[in-house]
């Protein structure tokens, strides 16, 4: 699916700077180890300023989905209906990214199934992270 | 210059005992505009027009000089997703007819205090005034607490809303091709509006095997009430029901998340005159004492909350309401909770304990006598889904219910004194407790 | 056989927002022979009542994705949908196989004032 292009700005450009690299970094923080995305200026636990970006595993497992019919993206707006499921980070189940899911038929989603990250090109180029239920069939960026 | 309240004006933490003006503050007037889907582009209809039809209706309704009010709390945002198209030009006939501020869109796609003070020259006396933004939820606990504090005497509280041609949300960044950073974390994916709030149902159905249709008397009752609200919209515009039928047949917006589970985009306008306890004894109506105000800062732990971080907090914000009003859940008459997203109010009340709910109770209570000839009414108001999305029919509700004045919408099962309204989001929501008595 | 389904909102008169087609041309339509009947956000109750008030009988009445519903339940020749918006009428019509209409062009279809006008 087409998503609209990403422009990076100071907060996440690592993250985005890591997707170009196929590689999915979060922000963690030095102090007390505390993952935190969407990433902040500072640890929303203990308040400490010396955030660090560190690679996960890019594996985790599908908590929750819903299935989108009235989309505000005009973009989007063509592949309606679309999964758009929550991901929970193998490394810290509170982390989430969303996904969704190429390659898994609408309103078919498996919860609590595994998943690998991949990554597919927006709009201007811009990689971002997108998931796939491990051993699902299909290749590239486009759903079933 | 008005600012936004200080943090330390919402009671948001737990273990404070009873609130310090508990049964001091009362609501004496209420005022509402007429209601419209869209703005028609005339002078008398923009939202600064119908706010100030609002704000001088309660103040006739509660029979009070004009000269004699001192506050003017309000929220300078009247949209959560109209936008003035970038480059419009601003209609001189419109900004010509009132007397202006520096900013040509006040009073046409949001909303300053000053714009108010300027185009009401009755208000001689007000010499505080404060925003508490976000929702008239925010706003009455601001009051309540400014009065209380002794900040204003006879405070007026403004809550309004405009609404545009075009699709809610469809314009701005989802129009374009690109995001920036941050917003593309949440917006790549093309969520809706409702789609955090379907996951949370999602979850609640998968936990307690319920499911969707369950919803349906909640909505037809919702709707009944909504219909029974002379000022709202679908009573004043389109007189339409929502049968069971009806409902499980719309479509979905965001799956498991439908059409009438969606509240609809309106312009409206409600005030309200929050005085001291001792000052609205002689005024016209029925003082309704305000037993407490509670907040919710909770956010969640990543992108959207989960059901443990709903309940969590609902649980989190029942013991504060109660605990400052010095009441339990056995004391409520009927409650007022959040409805629009629809599937936010069964959160509110089983967070609640309304009526002894424990989690994942709700959907079968819906199944039972909801109705506010009933023993056990929900949301008597109708909230948004019953009549527009403003986000403040709920607090009107408990007023004009314990007032004894609701209308056709007047609760029989049960006496009227004791009420719980709030919202919008169990995550971040404000809560008042009414009261027909100050202790 | 043609099959008509209006949209309400923005495309009848009775629309809110009102639109430019009058009932009194679903009335003609309808006495012509065509199967008509409307496909709305609204209520279908709501959309039954509307009906009903102004003495049209038609010949279904449903929500907004119900177009492939109505395919599937009435046999025509052809299939019209009418409707005022892009996303709500226009491409779910046309993924329904239902030719397309907007309301400006409905005005000017042969089925309007009959096939002799
Ligand atoms: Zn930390």
């Amino acid at each position: 699916m087409p998503k609209q292009g990403v422009v990076p700005d100071d907060l996440t450009r690592p993250f985005w700077e890591a997707a170009n690299e196929h590689r999915l970094v979060i922000q963690s923080c030095v102090a007390c180890k505390h993952l935190q995305h969407p990433p902040a200026p500072v640890c929303r636990v203990c308040g400490s300023d010396t955030v660090e970006w560190k690679e996960m595993s890019g594996r985790g497992t599908i908590y929750n989905y819903g299935v989108v019919h009235d989309c505000p993206i005009r973009l989007l707006q063509e592949d309606q209906p679309f999964n758009v499921a929550v991901v929970m980070l193998a490394e810290d189940p509170g982390i989430q990214m969303y996904s969704h899911l190429p390659g898994t038929p609408v309103d078919e989603v498996p919860v609590g199934a595994e998943v690998e990250v991949t990554f597919e090109a927006t709009a201007n180029g811009q990689m971002v992270p997108e998931w796939r239920v491990v051993g699902s069939s299909g290749e590239g960026g486009e759903p079933a | 210059m008005t600012e936004n309240a200080p943090a330390t004006m919402y009671r948001t933490d737990e273990g404070t005992g009873p609130w310090e003006h508990r049964g001091k503050v009362a609501a004496v007037g209420v005022g509402h505009s007429p209601t419209a889907r869209r703005w028609d582009g005339r002078a008398e209809t923009c939202v600064g027009a119908i706010s100030l039809i609002a704000l001088r209706r309660a103040i006739e309704d509660a029979g009070v000089d004009p000269a004699e009010i001192d506050g003017l709390v309000m929220d300078p945002v009247t949209t959560t997703g109209a936008y003035w198209p970038k480059g419009k030009p601003v209609p001189e006939e419109v900004t010509s007819a009132f007397n202006s501020t520096d900013n040509p869109l006040d009073g046409i796609a949001g909303l300053s205090a000053e714009w108010i003070l300027k185009n009401m020259p009755e208000l001689t006396g007000i010499d505080f005034t404060m925003y508490g933004p976000g929702c008239m939820s925010n706003a009455i606990c601001v009051a309540a607490q400014a009065v209380g504090d002794g900040l204003a005497n006879t405070c007026l509280v403004l809550k309004s809303w405009h609404n545009y041609e075009g699709r809610y949300y469809q314009g701005g960044a989802n129009a374009g091709s690109d995001l920036p950073g941050t917003a593309a974390l949440h917006a790549l994916w093309g969520t809706p509006a409702c789609y955090g709030t379907a996951l949370q149902f999602a979850e609640y159905c998968r936990k307690y095997g319920k499911n969707h249709d369950m919803m349906a008397p909640f909505i037809e009752n919702s709707r009944q009430n909504g219909l029974k609200f002379p000022e709202g919209y679908w009573a004043s515009h389109r007189p339409e029901e929502i049968t069971p039928e009806d409902y499980k047949a719309a479509r979905w917006i965001a799956k498991p998340a439908n059409l009438f589970d969606n509240d609809l985009p309106i312009m409206v306008s409600a005030a309200y005159l929050y005085t001291t306890a001792e000052r609205a004894r002689d005024m016209r109506q029925k003082p309704v004492y305000i037993l407490n105000h509670a907040a919710s800062n909770t956010r969640p732990r990543s992108l959207t909350p989960t059901l443990d971080e709903v309940e969590a907090d609902t649980a989190r914000t029942a013991r504060k309401i109660y605990e400052g009003a010095g009441i339990t859940a056995a004391d409520l008459s009927f409650e007022n909770m959040y409805d629009g997203f629809a599937q936010f109010h069964q959160f509110h009340i089983e967070g609640l304990g309304y009526r002894g709910m424990k989690f994942g109770e709700a959907l079968d209570f819906y199944q039972t006598d909801i109705s506010i000839h009933g023993p056990n009414p929900i949301l008597p108001s109708g909230g948004n889904i019953g009549c527009g999305r403003s986000r403040f029919w709920m607090h009107t509700d408990c007023i004009q219910q314990i007032q004894q004045r609701a209308g056709e919408r007047q609760v029989t099962g049960v006496k009227p004194e004791v009420a719980v309204s709030g919202g919008p989001m169990p995550l971040g929501g404000r809560f008042t407790v009414w009261s027909a008595t100050p202790d | 056989m043609i099959l008509i389904s209006f949209d309400i909102d923005g495309t009848l008169t009775v629309g809110d927002p009102p639109g430019i087609l009058p009932m009194d041309m679903v009335r003609a339509v309808k006495e012509q022979g065509c199967l008509v009947g409307s496909c709305s956000d609204r209520p279908i109750s709501a959309q039954r009542a509307i009906w009903a008030s102004h003495d049209i009988e038609v010949d279904f009445t449903v929500s907004k994705h119900m177009l492939p519903d109505v395919k599937a339940e009435f046999e025509a020749d052809m299939y019209y949908h009418i409707g005022d918006r892009e996303d709500l009428d226009r491409r779910p019509a046309l993924e329904a196989g239902f030719e397309f209409l907007w309301p400006h062009e409905a005005v000017d279809m042969p089925w309007v004032d009959g096939p002799d006008a």
